[in-house]
């Protein structure tokens, strides 16, 4: 032996040979032993059988990862966490790094740079390549989304007759939509054989032309159980298919290809089933919702109608003669009240008018009359005086007439011894013809009356004149 | 059967287009209450037919199709 080795000549020579030979690796291996302390570091075991890897992946290390470490593809929708938090015990998962040896303990160990998901990273890597690809073909375009009957009363139902699936679709329908047939057509969802059993369904749904809609279901699984809907043909046969595709793939991550082909991609099953049917309920609402809408539009209508009968009835009143009667009253009230006040106004005017003309008028006539009686004074003193000289030769010729009057008396004659003749009425008898005998007559007489009846008439000859009564002339004989 | 039963959509519609109808409030009265008749006929039926709603779940087979059993359903 040359010289003999110290502990940390030996580590520092298994060092260079360990990192000289591997100084980057890829090693795929079951984790265990993982741990997470405080420090941010995570410690963890790759194990195959009965081997062990011990690894050690820094914090500066794990980042978010903006591209697949494994194919350098960078990640579309964005950054996705390190795995370094997600990783679980009993996961298999591929890590990249090196080699190197732990003098402290006397290990060799592995810095991890990267982790990755073993399965998925394979199988995400096949995916979305997949995936791009179809989608450059134009087989996920929006456009070719057909929409989804509303209700459908044929549905045809792609998946195992036994399984949760179906059943969960079942129970979910159960209480929805207004009855419809549903036919399965049953496939097996899984294994080698499940995808062009898949693409068979399809077209044979799409030969029967009988489904308003075809749902294709699965019930939930890990990534490699549903893998059968990431393939191409069962992605194709769903875009040919002339019937509308609703998918129900029950997924724990992520869509499969088949929905991205799909019209419309359920959740789940039961939710497919929830697409397609409204609640039983919802339909009894609406219906209580219409009836309820019914009842008030003829409560409105009846009451628009009686409002409008009472609106007419008043309408009609006013229209009536009685009415037109009272309005025609009214109005000549009006104009029979407008005219008295007009009149008393025009009859206080003339009034005022009268007064002030009366005033004038006053005025003037006192002055006019004063000048008049002045006027006739003067005009009444030669009248009188005149009327005094008449007055006295009147008077004198007054006495003359008298005296002349006195010697006309008819009486004279009787007082100076005369007689004078009445009949019996009292008229004077001028003439003996005014007589006869046997009628009476009265004679005055100056001391009073004789009264007798006429025993004879006799006339005088023609000629002779009567005799003369004691101590008169005949110079008067009237 | 002699004249085909409406389905829930058209008695549904139907009922629809009546209330319109009556809310827009220019029918007669006797139109109005008929139409209000044949509302609330529509709105019974489209209950009943609720009531009787049911899924014809069926199985598809090399030949034809079959009643599905809802015992498969168990299994698994």
């Amino acid at each position: 032996m040359d010289a003999i080795l110290s502990v940390r000549q030996v580590t520092e020579h298994l060092r260079q040979a360990v990192e000289n030979r591997f100084p980057y690796l890829w090693v795929q291996g079951e984790v265990t032993n993982l741990s997470r302390p405080s420090s941010g570091h995570v410690y963890f075991s790759l194990k195959e059988n009965d081997c062990l890897l011990n690894c050690v992946w820094f914090r500066g290390q794990q980042k978010d990862e903006h591209f697949d470490p494994l194919t350098g593809e960078v990640w579309e929708d964005g950054p996705r966490p390190s795995l370094a938090s997600r990783m679980e015990n009993g996961q298999t998962v591929i890590c990249a790094g090196r080699l190197t040896v732990y003098g402290a303990r006397g290990q060799y160990q592995m810095i991890v740079e990267l982790a990755q998901a073993a399965g998925l990273g394979l199988w995400h890597q096949e995916f979305e390549a997949l995936k791009r690809r179809l989608a450059a073909e134009g087989l996920f375009d929006p456009e070719k989304k057909r929409p989804l009957p509303r209700e459908p009363r044929r549905v045809a139902v792609i998946t195992a007759p036994t399984g949760a699936a179906i059943r969960d679709f079942i129970r979910i329908s159960g209480g929805r939509g207004l009855g419809a047939e549903i036919r399965i057509y049953p496939v097996p969802v899984q294994g080698e054989e499940a995808p062009p059993r898949i693409v068979e369904a399809l077209e044979r749904a799409g030969r029967d032309a009988w489904a308003e809609v075809v749902v294709l279901i699965r019930g939930g699984g890990s990534v490699q159980d549903l893998w059968a809907f990431n393939d191409e043909r069962v992605a194709r046969a769903v875009r040919r298919c002339p019937v509308p595709v609703l998918t129900g793939i029950g997924h724990e991550i992520d869509h499969s290809i088949t929905d991205f082909a799909a019209d419309y991609a359920a959740a789940t099953p039961s939710h497919a089933a929830q697409l397609l049917w409204q609640e039983r309920h919802v339909f009894a609402q609406h219906v209580d919702g219409l009836e309820t809408a019914l009842q008030n539009a003829l409560a409105r209508r009846l009451n628009d109608l009686a409002m409008r009968l009472a609106h007419a009835g008043r309408a009609l009143a006013l229209l009536s003669p009685l009415e037109r009667l009272r309005l025609q009253e009214e109005r000549l009230h009006h104009a029979v009240r407008r005219m008295n006040t007009a009149l008393e106004a025009s009859l206080a005017e003339k009034a005022r008018r009268t007064e002030s003309l009366a005033l004038r008028l006053s005025g003037a006539g006192e002055t006019c009359l004063q000048r008049a009686e002045s006027a006739a004074e003067r005009a009444a003193a030669p009248l009188l005086s005149l009327g005094r000289t008449l007055t006295m030769a009147q008077e004198r010729e007054l006495s003359r007439l008298e005296t002349r009057l006195q010697s006309l008396d008819p009486f004279e004659p009787i007082r100076r011894g005369y007689a004078m003749a009445c009949d019996e009425e009292g008229n004077l008898l001028r003439s003996a013809s005014q007589t006869a005998p046997g009628r009476a007559f009265s004679v005055l007489m100056a001391d009073g009356r004789i009264r007798g009846t006429v025993t004879e008439v006799e006339p005088l000859p023609e000629g002779e004149t009567p005799p003369l009564p004691p101590g008169r002339s005949a110079r008067n004989p009237s | 059967m002699k004249k085909k039963e409406p389905t829930f959509e058209e008695r549904l519609a139907r009922l629809q287009t009546i209330v319109s109808a009556l809310e827009s409030g220019n029918s007669p009265l006797e139109e109005s209450v008929a139409l209000y008749k044949e509302g609330l006929a529509h709105a019974a039926a489209c209950r009943e037919q609720l009531e009787k709603a049911r899924h014809d779940i069926r199985l598809c087979t090399e030949t034809g199709t079959e009643r599905f059993e809802e015992k498969n359903l168990d299994e698994e």
